[in-house]
């Protein structure tokens, strides 16, 4: 395993929040069974975002910064000064560590946030994607200083024959980055290819795996199924407490455990940070993540 | 191998409509417009055409949510019309999302524009007025990308401030850049009041629950109280990848119209008032005329030329 994955904090259970919406993210870290970090989709620019990280920081949490604007896939390359900007923002709010889905934030030129598109457009799983991806991840390994975590998108549908741990897994090879797993994604993957995870698990190179998400979904019955849509203030489907459960004890040194609340409201918020801990504490293997729980209840 | 190709199929896929129901239909057939081999072919086999239709339908939502803060009164006065919410979901294509991000918006604007002849408008009079809406709405969605493209291509701009002096009436004038100037059948934000139960994104979720009724619309239009419409955009945040472009707007009297034909660099504000008091203007109305003037200078609406 690559030796700055030993080096990084373990940083608890936390919650992803907009900065700009409920839950306000003061509040939910002082309250009592709060999030031990916060993490935070922002814009590019830290000035438009610093006084209110500083205001969590001041409050407790440490941050990590996920955005949604960087193609870590596709022929597309990333901008000199996007990833100038993402390196600034990262190096003023303390981000550990840098992670975003594996997807088209943007098309050709034009370099902005995913909104653009909608949401993200999913990557394509073959050979020749995956050697884009690596140079895509390399041009942003190039530009910041922290290490780079790469995450599996939500998807409706899949493109190419390649498995996703497989197409996951030699990424992160080949790029020695950390891996971060959103459980809903995974069930969004296995719906949309008709696959198991759990078959594929032994391509995932899992001691690279830092950070897990957890989040709210809806499920659409399509004339060939389910198909599962990442919608973060819903409820968490069963389907993606299931793969957490499953998931959750292959994972020896995960770090960080994150629950995506945009748009949910505190008391729903605080309740779901308190299921996710007990099953930390039954299901994860990593000893120091468990010892970060022990002030909770 | 051809990647780009595959992409320019993904990119097709999901937000060409008829692409997308060829694939349906029969997805080998559908490819054959893209230079792809056998491989490269049967990579899109693994897509669920149900899943692809969902995500497209998806995407067009989230998308006009974000444009819809472009359009707030068209996109308000077109749910109200039979048709208009669908016409809006049709222009989200393959034309709108290959244009550049930055000339996005106002592509999108101008081919709403050309869509008002097939809408059901009450009347033509009606017709027209939303047309002088969008006309507005799509002048200052244009100036903001002008400005945020000058901005990303060159930086911080400098435009020199225009100093207001003591003989300025004298001086020939001019629009500064970055104005637009449009007749408005009333009110903008009176319009926006009326219209626009919601703002920014909510605003097309509120709509797609429930559209504006068609007794506000025609209520609301069947009112004459013209306005000529002026707004400037300025960069409010400096920011080498996403500048944030902010907008002042006025909104003066209709008579200011005709007046307004001659702010183009070849006349000074005295030479305007000089030809309304040859016509029989009251000094009163002449005074207060000058002093707009001054106030759009003093706003950098007007520069001298």
């Amino acid at each position: 395993m690559a030796n700055f994955l030993e080096e990084l904090p373990v940083l608890g259970v936390g919650a992803s929040l907009s900065l700009s919406s409920v839950p306000e993210p003061v509040s939910l870290v002082r309250a009592k069974g709060g999030p031990s970090f916060v993490e935070y989709s922002g814009l590019v620019d830290v000035d438009r975002v610093i006084d209110e990280v500083d205001k969590i920081r001041a409050a407790g949490a440490p941050l990590l910064f996920h955005p949604s604007y960087i193609n870590f896939c596709g022929s597309y390359p990333n901008s000199t000064a996007w990833l100038e900007s993402t390196s600034t923002h990262i190096e003023s709010v303390g981000s550990s560590w840098f992670a975003q889905d594996v997807a088209y934030c943007f098309w050709e030129e034009g370099s902005g946030y995913s909104t653009q598109l909608g949401y993200f457009i999913p990557l394509m799983f073959n050979q020749c994607s995956l050697e884009h991806a690596v140079e895509r991840v390399k041009e942003v390994q190039a530009k910041v200083s922290v290490p780079v975590a790469i995450e599996p998108p939500a998807v409706t549908f899949i493109v190419g024959s390649m498995t996703l741990f497989s197409f996951l897994g030699s990424l992160a090879t080949q790029t020695d980055c950390a891996i971060l797993l959103d459980m809903g994604h995974l069930v969004s993957y296995e719906m949309a290819s008709g696959r198991s995870i759990l078959d594929e698990i032994d391509e995932l190179p899992v001691e690279r795996v830092i950070e897990v998400h957890i989040a709210g979904g809806r499920l659409k019955e399509g004339e060939l199924g389910l198909i599962y849509v990442d919608a973060h203030e819903c409820e968490i489907v069963n389907q993606t407490w299931q793969m957490f459960e499953v998931i959750l004890p292959r994972l020896p040194n995960v770090k960080a455990i994150c629950y995506e609340c945009e748009g949910v409201n505190e008391n729903r918020v605080l309740s779901t940070l308190k299921r996710i801990r007990k099953i930390v504490r039954e299901k994860s293997t990593n000893d120091t993540l468990v010892e970060t729980l022990t002030n909770y209840i | 191998m051809s990647f780009q190709e595959q992409e320019r199929a993904l990119f097709d896929l999901i937000f060409d409509s008829n692409v997308r129901k060829d694939f349906s239909e029969n997805s080998t057939a559908a490819l054959h417009q893209y230079e792809l081999n056998e491989e490269e072919r049967n990579d899109f086999n693994t897509i669920r055409s149900d899943a692809l239709d969902l995500d497209a339908k998806i995407r067009i939502d989230l998308l006009l949510s974000h444009f819809c803060c472009f359009f707030p009164v068209s996109f308000s006065i077109l749910s109200s019309i039979s048709g208009g919410i669908e016409t809006l979901k049709s222009l989200v294509d393959v034309l709108t999302m290959r244009t550049a991000t930055i000339e996005r918006m106002t592509y999108f604007g101008r081919r709403i524009g050309e869509c008002l002849n097939e809408l059901p408008f009450s009347t033509a009079h009606e017709q027209k007025k939303v047309s002088m809406i969008l006309e507005a709405e799509l002048g200052v969605t244009w100036i903001s990308e002008a400005l945020k493209r000058e901005v990303l291509e060159n930086g911080q701009l400098h435009i020199k401030s225009s100093q207001v002096d003591q003989c300025w009436s004298t001086k020939k004038i001019k629009l500064a850049p970055y104005v637009c100037v449009a007749m408005i059948p009333q009110s903008y934000e009176k319009l926006k009041q009326s219209f626009c139960p919601d703002i920014g994104c909510d605003l097309w979720r509120t709509l797609n629950k429930k559209p504006l009724a068609e007794v506000t619309r025609k209520k609301v239009l069947e009112k004459d109280d013209p306005r000529l419409f002026i707004a400037r955009v300025h960069v409010s945040h400096m920011s080498q990848c996403e500048p944030t472009i902010d907008q002042k707007k006025v909104e003066l009297s209709e008579g200011f119209a005709s007046l307004f034909q001659h702010v183009n660099g070849t006349v000074s504000v005295d030479y305007i008032l000089e030809n309304l008091r040859r016509i029989g203007a009251q000094d009163e109305m002449v005074q207060t005329i000058k002093a707009t003037f001054q106030q759009l200078l003093e706003s950098e609406m007007l520069e001298q030329a």
